[in-house]
């Protein structure tokens, strides 16, 4: 009876063991651990995305986030080296380039379904633009920024210059320009567009290198608006009110724009970024935003863009990653971000009407400038203009910059694009689609 | 006593003519000192630069006319980097890579050029071009491959791949190290074999002490290469904590604006200890490139 007593209680302690360990193992197993990659700089402070986490985390106790942060610059090597080994790609990252699209998980049924979230939260053409590939929502925005004029109050008012206004037309920014030169200062009036696409938008508008069904160049790429946009340029460049490609290459703050030269009042105007405002407003300088100006008329167009955060198609925890996905980029993540990282602007609009300088006349201009047509919604339905035909334009664009052209030359450099031209549209075409 | 003044004269002539001399090579020194403290500055003029602009307000960057000496300097602005990311950690984390890898080449170079320059083996030329073909082959080549050895290892997010190998022998220092142990006479090695050495008591009691210029080329190159590493630390290292300073100064460009002035302070500290390293090390290092370069 003893011995029996002491074989059920020892059945009965081994069982008890047992369940608590897999009571244990349940709860481990039930921990998922995700990993993220993410960078942090001046724009997304490496305490900003912790706190993100650890709000998260207190939501979903089973969830734990592995996260990664690096260096702006460290990103795009370490993301392609693990995209071309097809493995060790994390969970959840920032897919900034095109080319890893194709790595990430299609989540568009998830956020149509997800009662938490809704594509309609965000601002729908960065939505449009940014994140949806191939009718897929492939990512969720975050941080999303475009391109401006930005003008120092102090210089316009130094040169006795009124401030531009938004309705403002390409005349006017060479006649501001030449109006704030001042050679005893070393200062120019204001930079100039940094890639061909610009100057059609920003003078044209709607003119485009080629025709909408993608066929043809030939009175487009040469046409008489984008003979106007060039002369426009060339104007613009013999003003002598504008620093040259050799002098921004110099001055310049590479891939950011002459934001220091504008901080430091050697440019009246500068077409700026969102980070570029942060920087002026954290180094005292008394500013202004306006749109890029545009021929009377036309539609205001702009250079625009978001971020994205995506999951791997292979990744292991899509559901627990998809639950991150939405707090990052959703309002609860995006708030912190925006609040304790001056230089985020969320991608939703109800969000970027709490930010902490809402009220400032800049801040109203940069929302002003985010409600125009993005240049993305035509490049995206025509990416050989980017790829292929872009080149063609270029030396059009380099041989202005450098002076090597009269202004009575324009139409004749712009005629001998069309057919270098018409090849990269038909050889594109076919490849990337119209 | 009457002096002869033929003699006198000649005396004389002979001073002067040491006058000239000396005025002459007084001058020449003088000119050649003015060339090198001249060609120096401009050698320093960027580490200047450096220093004045980590001292400056974001505002007086690009302002005209600069000002080489910040009338107000920002001393503030040292403090603000470190504190802005953990750049004392990341310098440590980089002394930590730079003594490990040190100690791996020390390790195995002079053994691998050791068997190259003194022991004859079979396919032993063969071995050595091989060896030496590897120094054609681009690190960024084998960036894929190593990246997927290492996850399939559980290394990756470990300094391991970073010192690892090191402790294999770096063809470009097995190389130099053979070529210049081939310099010292054999008849050391076969003195020391009648006093009763044996290969490795050769090695480190004869060919190792003569080498210590070659080994102070390693150790210097070794040094500067970990130090400045980029590549390899961003794609192995994981942990925000655990990045070397190469890789934690790059914090400071942001996705829109770089903050020079924070840049600059920080790049400026971190450039010291190879200042240190290479003041200490110039006349080796000076001396042992020249002697391989004419020995090898």
């Amino acid at each position: 009876m003893k011995l029996l007593n002491g074989t059920r209680i020892l059945v009965l302690v081994s069982l008890l063991l047992m369940l608590m360990l897999s009571i244990g193992s349940a709860g481990a197993q039930d921990t998922v651990t995700l990993t993220w990659w993410t960078t942090s700089g001046r724009d997304s402070p490496e305490p900003a995305i912790r706190n993100v986490i650890a709000a998260f985390e207190a939501e979903h106790p089973h969830i734990k986030v592995d996260v990664s942060i690096m260096a702006e610059g460290a990103y795009n090597d370490l993301m392609s080296t693990a995209i071309a080994a097809g493995e060790g790609v994390p969970d959840l990252a920032w897919y900034w380039s095109n080319n890893w699209l194709p790595q990430a998980l299609d989540i568009t049924d998830r956020l149509d379904n997800d009662p938490d979230i809704s594509r309609d939260i965000f601002h729908t053409e960065y939505f449009n633009n940014w994140v949806v590939w191939n009718d897929m929502v492939i990512a969720l925005p975050y941080d999303i920024g475009a391109n401006f004029v930005m003008y120092n109050k102090d210089v316009f008012d130094d040169e006795g210059v009124p401030y531009p206004t938004a309705d403002w037309t390409p005349e006017d920014y060479i006649e501001i320009a030449k109006a704030l030169r001042n050679e005893d200062k070393r200062r120019w009036g204001g930079d100039r567009p940094r890639g061909p696409f610009r100057a059609l938008w920003r003078n044209m508008g709607a003119t485009n290198p080629y025709s909408d069904d993608s066929t043809t160049v030939e009175g487009y790429i040469n046409g008489p608006e984008s003979v106007a946009a060039y002369t426009w340029l060339w104007d613009l460049v013999d003003s002598g009110a504008t620093p040259t490609p050799a002098d921004l290459e110099v001055l310049g703050t590479e891939g950011t724009g002459p934001v220091d030269l504008f901080i430091a009042g050697r440019l009246g105007m500068a077409t700026l970024n969102p980070g570029s405002m942060v920087s002026t407003l954290e180094a005292g300088v008394n500013f202004g935003v306006v749109p890029e100006p545009r021929v009377p008329g036309n539609e205001n167009w702009v250079h625009g863009w978001a971020l994205r955060a995506g999951i791997w198609k292979n990744s292991e925890h899509p559901d627990e990653a998809w639950e991150f996905l939405k707090f990052w980029n959703g309002p609860p993540g995006q708030r912190i971000l925006m609040e304790q990282g001056l230089g985020h602007f969320p991608p939703i609009p109800s969000l970027l009407a709490e930010y902490e300088h809402a009220d400032t006349e800049w801040y109203q201009g940069f929302l002003t400038v985010l409600d125009a047509t993005q240049t993305a919604s035509w490049r995206k339905d025509h990416p050989c203009w980017r790829g292929a035909v872009i080149r063609g334009v270029r030396d059009a664009w380099d041989l202005i910059m450098l002076g090597e052209i009269e202004r009575d030359e324009v139409q004749a450099t712009l005629d001998a694009m069309v057919e270098p031209g018409q090849a990269a549209l038909d050889e594109c075409v076919p490849r990337l689609g119209g | 006593m009457r002096i002869d003044p033929a003699r006198l004269s000649a005396s004389e002539q002979l001073r002067r003519s040491t006058r000239q001399r000396r005025a002459r090579k007084l001058l020449g020194h003088a000119i050649i000192y003015a060339v090198m403290i001249a060609l120096a500055c401009v050698f320093m003029l960027p580490i200047f630069w450096m220093a004045s602009t980590s001292l400056k307000l974001p505002r007086e960057l690009m302002a005209w006319p600069p000002e080489w000496i910040p009338s107000n300097p920002q001393w503030g602005n040292y403090a603000e980097a470190f504190g802005k990311y953990p750049l004392a950690r990341y310098m440590l984390n980089s002394a930590i890579l730079v003594i490990a890898n040190i100690v791996g080449a020390l390790l195995s170079v002079p053994v691998i050029a050791y068997g190259f320059a003194r022991f004859d083996f079979p396919f032993k030329n063969v071995l050595f071009i091989l060896m030496l073909s590897m120094m054609m082959v681009p690190g960024h080549i084998k960036l894929i491959p190593l990246y997927v050895l290492y996850l399939r290892l559980g290394l990756i997010d470990t300094y391991w791949p970073l010192i690892l190998p090191s402790y294999f022998g770096s063809p470009f220092f097995i190389f130099l190290m053979t070529q210049f142990m081939r310099t010292i006479p054999r008849e050391l090695d076969d003195a020391a074999r009648i006093d009763g050495a044996g290969p490795w008591g050769i090695l480190y009691r004869i060919i190792i002490p003569l080498c210590r210029p070659a080994l102070t080329v390693v150790v210097v190159f070794t040094f500067l290469w970990t130090w400045n590493d980029f590549l390899e630390p961003i794609i192995f290292l994981r942990d925000y904590d655990s990045f070397p300073i190469s890789v934690g100064l790059a914090f400071f460009q942001g996705r829109y604006s770089i903050e020079w002035h924070l840049f600059m302070g920080a790049t400026l500290v971190s450039i010291i200890p190879i200042l240190v390293v290479y003041f200490f090390a110039q006349r080796h290092l000076i001396g042992g490139l020249a002697a391989i370069g004419i020995k090898g």
